[in-house]
């Protein structure tokens, strides 16, 4: 595992030769083993067959000699024997097995040549063979071979025969007379196999080492390119598409090095299309979030243009009222003026006349403040600025819009305001739409007969708590099923009929009490009555500010 | 003017340039002022007048309180409404709340002088509430 996790990180040029250097050594060690083997077979038996040749040539010469036992004659034959190197020993017995002659040496340590007892010599005609080894393990082999001798029919008349001439067709036998006895050494055998042993092994060497050197090169001239592509793609992947693979083949690497360059390409194509559409982006998103931002703007706008809508009832008779006495006073000043000339015009009648001016102007000063309120209530919400101001206060403008549709709807009015109203920091307009929201919602859900109350609470501060300001807005209506209740703040939620709500009332009213910081909680049960109860938390440098009475009935 | 000075004429208003305004404009005749339905209930306790000219919108009792109260003390006065709310009566049920005339504001002092002497010089019985006034 630990050899594999290593091979794996090594180069791939490291990982082609190791692999090629092993694969040329297995095989050269086959070959070179099986051809080695199969040499020294061919040896070994070439030096039997010599040894069984040489044995079996003595023992006919020797004939003679062994009848004769003439121990100088036999020695000549043996040392004519012994100029072959591999004989190391050899003797010629006699038949009872007294050694007539021998040359070499007999006395190696660790060898016993003469082993063979008298049963085992063998049969005439026929080669004795043993093996056996030496200390140094050197092979050895002995080969005995009979020396045998014609039986003849003695006679009178072959005796000349015997002395000159064979004649065959008199023999009646053959008898073994004694035995030669050759020891041969495969020394030199193994010499020659551990030479070409070692010749095969420098080979192996040789054909590994130019294999290496033939391969680092081709390697290179694969991995140069690959290794270029992996420099590149190090660069890309840094986010440099400016290179490209400058490989000019036309095998699979210049293929490869081609397509790459045309991934390249279209890597920096798609790119430039991200960048592209990313700036497009950016600018599409920008441009989105401004309509939005305008659609937004404009159902607020529109939700509050409802509201100013069904404001318009209290707002006419909010203005009627200053107009009733601006008219009638404009009318009667005109009206005296006609009556009399200048000169009849008395002091009393000047004095009337500056009174009546005085109410006109009082009057038309009311309107004007009338319809700013109504101005700031419907200004577009794009800029709110907060300022210093007065729950009850808005609240009794709010009323002064709205009160009269209670009245249409026959609707009764509580009003419980706390005198000891902080004031807060607030957008005066933003919440008189929240609070005619809160009461045309009442409104709309009250039968005639019912009565709202609006309370205003201080909440003055404790531990942690900052303190707050509560405006609770209660009506004894229809209520809110639990179900509804979940989604009254969502915008576009209304279950008034089609046209009567855009269904953003109360999620704008959220949004902007949200401003404030503040929340608004709903306490419902149905065919009882609904509680809305707006809370805006004072700061923390607000709480100290002077509480002002602002009772104004 | 007309000579019926002797008529007494009971104005509520919580607009104080209102009463002023009807008390000059009326001040041929016997001119009072309430500044709101209590202050009327109250002062129609004490005297019975010819005429009540009542707006409808006031804190506290408002003007449909004094109407009521009228109508159920002394039938027969006359009542003329004036309101901000132009909605709140149309010509031509006037009769159903048993009143003489409504009044818009804001009005000329021709109508409010007419719809006076028209409610005065009325018969009780065929009191038509016809008035020349109400969409102003």
């Amino acid at each position: 595992m630990s050899f594999l996790g290593k091979f794996r990180n090594i180069s791939l040029r490291e990982k082609f030769i190791i692999v090629v250097s092993l694969v040329i050594v297995s095989s050269m060690l086959i070959i070179s083993g099986y051809l080695t083997k199969r040499q020294s077979e061919i040896y070994y038996q070439e030096l039997v067959n010599r040894g069984q040749a040489l044995v079996a040539n003595v023992a006919y010469n020797a004939e003679l000699g062994v009848i004769l036992e003439t121990e100088g004659d036999l020695n000549e034959l043996l040392k004519a024997v012994a100029r072959v190197d591999d004989i190391v020993y050899a003797q010629i017995l006699a038949a009872d097995g007294r050694v007539l002659t021998e040359i070499g040496s007999d006395t190696r340590e660790g060898l016993s040549l003469f082993y063979m007892n008298a049963e085992e010599m063998p049969a005439p005609d026929r080669y004795t063979q043993k093996r056996f080894f030496d200390a140094e393990d050197i092979e050895y082999i002995e080969i005995v071979y009979p020396v045998q001798t014609r039986k003849q029919q003695l006679s009178r008349e072959n005796l000349g025969t015997v002395f000159g001439f064979r004649d065959d067709s008199l023999a009646v036998g053959y008898e073994t007379i004694g035995h030669i006895r050759l020891v041969v050494s495969t020394a030199d055998l193994k010499k020659e196999i551990n030479r070409s042993e070692t010749a095969s092994i420098i080979l192996t060497l040789m054909v590994v080492f130019s294999a290496i050197i033939i391969m680092t090169a081709f390697v290179r001239i694969i991995t140069q390119p690959i290794k270029t592509l992996v420099d590149i793609t190090d660069q890309i992947s840094k986010g440099d598409l400016g290179k490209t693979v400058s490989i000019d083949r036309r095998d699979e690497i210049g293929l490869l090095a081609e397509s790459f360059n045309r991934m390249i390409e279209s890597l920096k194509m798609s790119q430039q299309e991200i960048e592209e559409y990313n700036r497009t982006l950016e600018g599409k998103i920008i441009e989105r979030t401004h309509e939005l931002e305008d659609a937004q703007s404009q159902l607020i706008q529109s939700e509050k243009l409802a509201g100013i809508g069904q404001l318009a009832a209290g707002v006419a008779h909010e203005l009627n009222n200053p107009l009733g006495g601006i008219l009638g006073y404009a009318q009667f000043t005109l009206e005296k003026m006609q009556k009399k000339n200048i000169a009849q015009l008395t002091e009393k009648d000047y004095e009337s006349f500056k009174k009546y001016l005085r109410d006109i102007e009082s009057q038309t000063r009311r309107c004007k403040a009338i319809v700013q309120n109504l101005l700031r209530f419907s200004r577009s919400s794009s800029k709110v600025e907060f300022s210093e101001i007065n729950i009850n206060q808005v609240l009794e403008e709010t009323l002064t819009f709205v009160d009269h549709q209670l009245v249409m709807n026959q609707i009764g009015l509580v009003k419980e305001l706390d005198p000891e109203m902080p004031a807060i920091q607030g957008n005066p307009g933003q919440l008189q739409q929240v609070f005619t929201n809160m009461i045309i919602n009442a409104l709309h859900a009250s039968p005639a007969g019912t009565q709202m109350t609006i309370t205003s609470r201080y909440l003055p501060p404790l531990g942690e708590f900052p303190g707050a300001i509560e405006i609770d807005f209660s009506d004894q209506g229809v209520g809110i099923s639990e179900e509804n209740l979940k989604k009254i703040f969502e915008p576009f939620f209304t279950t008034k009929e089609v046209g009567k709500g855009t269904g953003l009332g109360l999620s704008v009213s959220y949004g902007i009490i949200k401003d404030h910081g503040g929340e608004i909680k709903v306490k419902s049960k149905v065919g009882v009555g609904t509680t809305f109860s707006i809370i805006i938390p004072l700061e923390k440098r607000a709480a100290a500010v002077d509480k002002t009475d602002v009772e104004k009935q | 003017m007309l000579e019926a000075s002797e008529k007494a004429i009971l104005i509520v208003d919580d607009e104080e340039v209102m009463r002023e305004f009807l008390s000059e404009v009326l001040e041929d005749f016997l001119v009072e002022t309430a500044s709101d339905g209590n202050e009327a209930i109250s002062k129609m306790k004490h005297k019975t007048y010819d005429l009540i000219i009542t707006d409808m919108k006031m804190p506290g009792v408002s003007g449909e309180e004094v109407v009521q109260f009228a109508k159920k003390t002394c039938p027969d006065s006359k009542i003329i409404v004036i309101s901000g709310y132009s909605s709140l009566f149309s010509v031509g049920n006037t009769t159903r709340f048993g009143i003489s005339a409504f009044l818009s504001k804001p009005f000329t002092i021709k109508q409010i002088r007419s719809e006076v002497e028209k409610s005065l010089t009325k018969n009780k019985k065929n009191n038509q509430g016809e008035s020349g006034a109400g969409n102003a």
